[in-house]
């Protein structure tokens, strides 16, 4: 869990937080204590060999919880210990000064404790989990982790997109695991719980959502079984001595208690071959052999008639199998579909646009393996791996200061740009632009959040100045600074000639400033539809030279392509 | 005694190899061109050049041999020579092809190089006869300038000579040189020479004694894109199941003046004649007949644009690049593809199975720098042997694939500097059982059957200590 992913920090509060409710209810046994006290010390140790990780495992505040936890943990097992040694008496005598001196201790640890984490600006904990417990935190001070679409709050409508019935079986489960509260359902209960919150904070952790939903749920539908078919069950005992049913529903439902049984045989068989778990399974037989007689009593009482219920069950499959479809429906649709090669239907068939392979494939053929490439970092990893060349900024996004860099080159007009791609050795600069075929998650709707971030580093971008009168725009109302900046730039750099207006597709307004040159920066490459813009650096030598032509005489220009040949080798006349 | 018989007897082979080197030499002197016409067609990057000469016997002497003469810088970038002669009168004109063999020649003058022609029948004194060489260039059109931007065309230098560089005499010469365009800069003077259209000619020369040689410069457009495959590695692999297999990795570069400066899609795609007029757009491979499961693919994944036209003679597969090449740009790619076996694999009388297949590379007006072409046996098969129509350097490798236990056995064969003419067949010859095919399915049934057995022994056999 720790190599895959770092929401890994969930689980390991979760789990304390199990065992924190287990005691404070009044169920620690041995088995908690053998269960989790290994867990933390195994598991930490693991967690720190992963590379990422490392100290991180025992320094940040996320793994706290843990360790707290086992601090308690260890004191009430040795509580319980001396509980069983000791007489009440002598208990009590201990109890108070333990608790007299423990408290004393305690007390000062937890001072310093606290001051050690206060004096760190985040109070230990990573941006990420901060955001998690405070929603709007993240808005506030970190806009790199609110510029991700994935870290957004969900909507409704993508609740029921992703979860589909379970939305409803889940109460239904909560209440089941409720019914007998035991260890393993109040476990689920929390699970539930802490992972509606977290899925209604960050639309990405829909994923630890998942698993709980479906475990509630499963237990919601269990329950709805047990109660229809054990109805059915007591209605046909009944009226097999009183009167006729129809065959039809007598075979489906003896087939049905056939089912039953052959479930309630199958745990007994799995207990005889293992013994070990002999002991565990009697016990819970003997624990719910009087509850099932009660059972059985309330289920007298609660005894649904016969046709409702076989009503209900059917309708109960249907539900299921048409969440099924469902989840096949979506998997194919919404989360198979590769972002990387878009498609379009239209009349005459389909229309694939490659254009991000097609952009990262010239970069890994035509280009030096030393070059560097600047792009915003959703493109990092990308071009990490299919274009084969290094990256400024990818999608491992712990170096905020640098994607702030980016973002603020971005941002700036072209000569304030230049410099610090130079600065950063980046030879090529890369845009995604939709404008032509009407792709709309390109880099001029993403460009607020490199405003932002590069403005909460480097305070001369201020937001205000691209905006006019509140609103994001690119047309003729556009502020100065959002038609100079780089940006606006590489993405409309003759545009205008395509269709002789420069009309965007996806703002579906005209461009503000459509004639314009670039100085610093020459078009390298352009895919297909437009949807890459690669563009390259232009090297400074040449630049100052050009400079100093332009003061003496235009006519130096004409014979630029011999001189710019000369600048290759360093220094011909020495 | 002895020593001056012997002194004799050395003296006598010496003057008996020299009276051999002379008559070797005269040999060469007794041959004459009295006629010569030669025709360099210069339309596409691979130079064709057709040459016919009418040798004349003037010695005493038959011979069979004829010699062609290279400067050493073409001789290098030569892809193949043929020679041909006319048989028969009139209209029943039939082509012989003749053998070609490159030789050296110790006293050969600035290093140049031969080829042989071995004639049929020995050409007797006072005999004359005509034959006909095709000889296809390489890398000999030289850009210049070497760097053209979007909107240039391209332009190239071809240097040869104006009178044919040969050991014999030659009585009268013709040279015509055929441009793409009508668009030449400049083309050197050796008078007579004139231009029409697109042909140059030089010519007629007449009475040049051997090696002559008048060195002419030809700058002129040739907009057609330079598709060079740098190294191309094919690999058959026979399934006697049916089904042969063939992967071809392609590192395409386009070879001719090297793309300056920018790059502008909005010029290319709005005024594609004269913006990128040189660059490689798409390529054509001609494929097999009844080919299947044809992918296109690079190390990032499936490429979507090509075409497939399949009919009963054969399969075009049109393939485009992901992106335009222009000069200096490089693309790498694989095609692969199945066909049916029986199309290429036979049995020959004594038993043995070979294999017919192409040689060359499928793709249309291409020049291959390195080829290396692999077949790769059915596992069991013994005594490969490969017959190939030119010269190959061969060797064996073994490759192991899925459930292999000896490894298959690979012929492989290298060459380098091809043309689409090299696009023959080759045979590779070798024995193979039948049995054989089936040691892996029995391999996989025995491996299940063993764990059904071990699992249906765990179930049956008590192993516990306690009774």
């Amino acid at each position: 869990m720790v190599c895959s992913w770092g929401g890994y920090t969930f689980i390991i509060n979760l789990i304390p937080m199990h065992v924190l409710l287990c005691i404070v209810t009044g169920r620690f046994s041995s088995r908690l204590y053998i269960a989790y006290a290994p867990l933390v010390v195994l598991g930490t140790l693991l967690a720190a060999l992963v590379p990422v990780v490392g100290f991180n495992a025992v320094m940040t505040s996320e793994h706290f919880a843990s360790f707290l936890v086992f601090i308690i943990i260890h004191v009430v097992a040795f509580v319980y210990y001396i509980k069983g040694i000791l007489s009440p008496k002598m208990f009590k005598v201990a109890v108070t000064l333990v608790v007299s001196v423990g408290l004393a201790v305690c007390c000062a640890v937890i001072a310093v404790l606290i001051a050690l984490v206060a004096s760190s600006p985040t109070k230990g904990w990573s941006g990420r989990s901060l955001s998690l417990l405070d929603p709007t935190y993240a808005s506030k001070y970190i806009p790199i982790i609110a510029s991700v679409s994935e870290h957004q709050p969900p909507t409704w409508p993508s609740y029921f997109m992703d979860i589909n019935v379970l939305a409803f079986l889940v109460p239904a489960g909560i209440i089941a695991c409720f019914l007998p509260l035991s260890d393993a359902s109040s476990f689920v209960v929390l699970y539930i719980a802490t992972s509606v919150y977290f899925s209604g904070v960050m639309v990405r952790l829909m994923l630890v959502l998942a698993p709980a939903a479906c475990i509630t749920s499963g237990i919601a539908l269990s329950q709805a079984f047990d109660v229809f078919t054990g109805s059915i069950k007591f209605q046909l005992t009944g009226a097999s001595s009183n009167t006729e049913v129809d065959a039809a529903e007598t075979s489906s439902s003896t087939a049905e208690s056939q089912t039953d049984a052959v479930k309630t045989e199958k745990p007994e068989e799995t207990a005889k071959n293992r013994p070990s778990r002999k002991s565990k399974k009697k016990e819970r037989e003997h624990g719910e052999k009087p509850s099932t007689e009660a059972k059985a009593e309330k289920k007298r009482l609660l005894a649904l008639p016969l046709e409702s219920s076989v009503i209900s069950l059917l309708l109960l499959v249907l539900l299921g199998a048409f969440y099924v479809v469902h989840c096949v429906w979506a998997a194919a649709e919404a989360y198979s579909a590769p972002s990387i090669v878009l498609t379009s239907r239209s009349h005459d068939g389909l229309h694939v646009f490659d254009d991000f392979r097609e952009a990262y494939a010239w970069l890994r053929h035509n280009t030096d393996v030393d070059d560097k490439v600047a792009s915003w970092w959703d493109y990092g990893y990308q071009t990490t791996a299919m274009a084969n060349r290094t990256v400024i900024v990818d999608n491992n996004t712990w170096n905020n200061t640098h994607i702030a860099t980016v973002g603020t080159a971005m941002s700036s007009p072209e000569r304030a740009a230049w410099e610090i791609f130079h600065s950063l050795d980046v030879k090529y600069v890369l845009v995604v632009f939709g404008g032509l075929v009407g792709y709309p998650s390109d880099d001029i709707n993403k460009f607020l959040w490199m405003v932002r971030i590069g403005g909460g580093v480097f305070p001369h971008i201020k937001e205000p100045d691209y905006l006019r009168d509140g609103q994001y725009r690119i047309d003729s109302q556009a502020t100065p600074t959002m038609l100079n900046c780089l940006m606006y730039k590489l993405s409309y750099y003759r545009f205008v000639e395509t269709d002789g207006k420069g009309f965007d597709r996806v703002r579906q307004t005209e461009i503000g400033k459509k004639y314009f040159k670039l100085t610093h920066f020459e078009e390298a490459f352009t895919t297909h539809h437009w949807m890459v813009r690669i563009y390259k650096l232009k090297p400074p030598k040449n630049r100052i030279r050009g400079k100093t032509k332009k003061s003496k005489s235009k006519t130096s220009s004409t014979t630029s392509s011999p001189k710019r040949s000369g600048t290759k080798k360093k220094n011909p006349w020495q | 005694m002895e020593a001056p018989i012997r002194a004799r007897e050395a003296l006598g082979f010496i003057l008996f190899s020299l009276l051999f080197s002379i008559c070797r030499s005269s040999s060469l002197n007794h041959l004459l061109i009295s006629n010569a016409e030669r025709r360099i067609d210069l339309s596409s990057h691979i130079v064709k050049v057709y040459l016919t000469l009418k040798v004349e016997n003037a010695g005493s002497t038959p011979t069979s041999e004829v010699l062609l003469s290279f400067p050493p810088t073409q001789a290098d970038h030569l892809a193949t020579v043929e020679a041909l002669v006319t048989k028969g009168k009139r209209k029943k004109t039939t082509l012989v092809r003749l053998d070609v063999k490159a030789t050296e020649l110790p006293d050969a003058p600035n290093d140049a190089k031969y080829f042989t022609i071995y004639l049929a029948n020995p050409l007797k004194s006072g005999e004359s006869t005509t034959i006909e060489v095709l000889y296809l260039l390489t890398h000999s059109q030289e850009p210049f300038p070497a760097e053209i931007a979007q909107s240039e065309s391209q332009l190239v230098y071809y240097r040869d000579s104006a009178l044919i560089l040969s050991p014999y005499h030659i009585k009268q010469q013709t040279t015509f040189i055929k441009t793409p365009s009508t668009k030449v800069e400049s083309f050197t003077r050796v008078e007579p020479s004139n231009r029409a259209g697109t042909e140059i000619k030089y010519g007629p020369y007449e009475d040049h004694p051997p090696y002559s040689f008048s060195p002419i410069l030809i700058h002129f457009e040739n907009n057609s894109p330079f598709a060079v495959v740098e190294e191309l590695v094919r690999e058959v692999e026979i399934s006697h199941w049916g089904n042969l297999q063939v992967t071809e990795q392609y590192t395409l570069v386009h070879a001719g003046a090297r793309h300056k400066g920018v790059f502008s899609r909005v010029d290319y795609q709005s005024r594609p004649t004269l913006n990128g007029a040189s660059s490689l757009r798409y390529l054509l491979a001609r494929l097999p007949p009844r080919v299947h499961s044809v992918y296109y693919r690079d190390e990032i994944g499936n490429i979507s644009s090509s075409h497939l036209r399949t009919d009963s003679r054969k399969s075009e597969l049109e393939i485009e690049p992901r992106y335009p090449l222009f000069g200096g740009w490089k693309a790498t790619f694989v095609i692969g593809y199945g066909l049916p076996l029986q199309d290429f694999l036979f049995e020959t009388s004594d038993d043995r199975r070979y294999l017919n297949f192409t040689f060359g590379c499928p793709l249309l007006e291409t020049v291959v720098d390195k080829l290396t072409v692999k077949v790769v046996l059915p596992e069991g098969s013994k005594d490969p042997s490969a017959v190939v129509p030119f010269p190959v350097e061969q060797h064996l490798e073994t490759k192991y694939s899925y459930l292999d236990v000896v490894g298959r056995t690979v012929v492989v064969m290298e060459k380098k500097n091809l043309v689409p003419a090299h696009n023959s067949h080759f045979q590779v010859y070798y024995t193979f059982k039948p049995i054989f095919m089936l040691a892996e399915p029995l391999m996989l049934a025995s491996a299940f059957f063993l764990f059904f057995v071990a699992c249906v022994a765990y179930l049956h056999i008590d192993l516990s200590i306690r009774k």
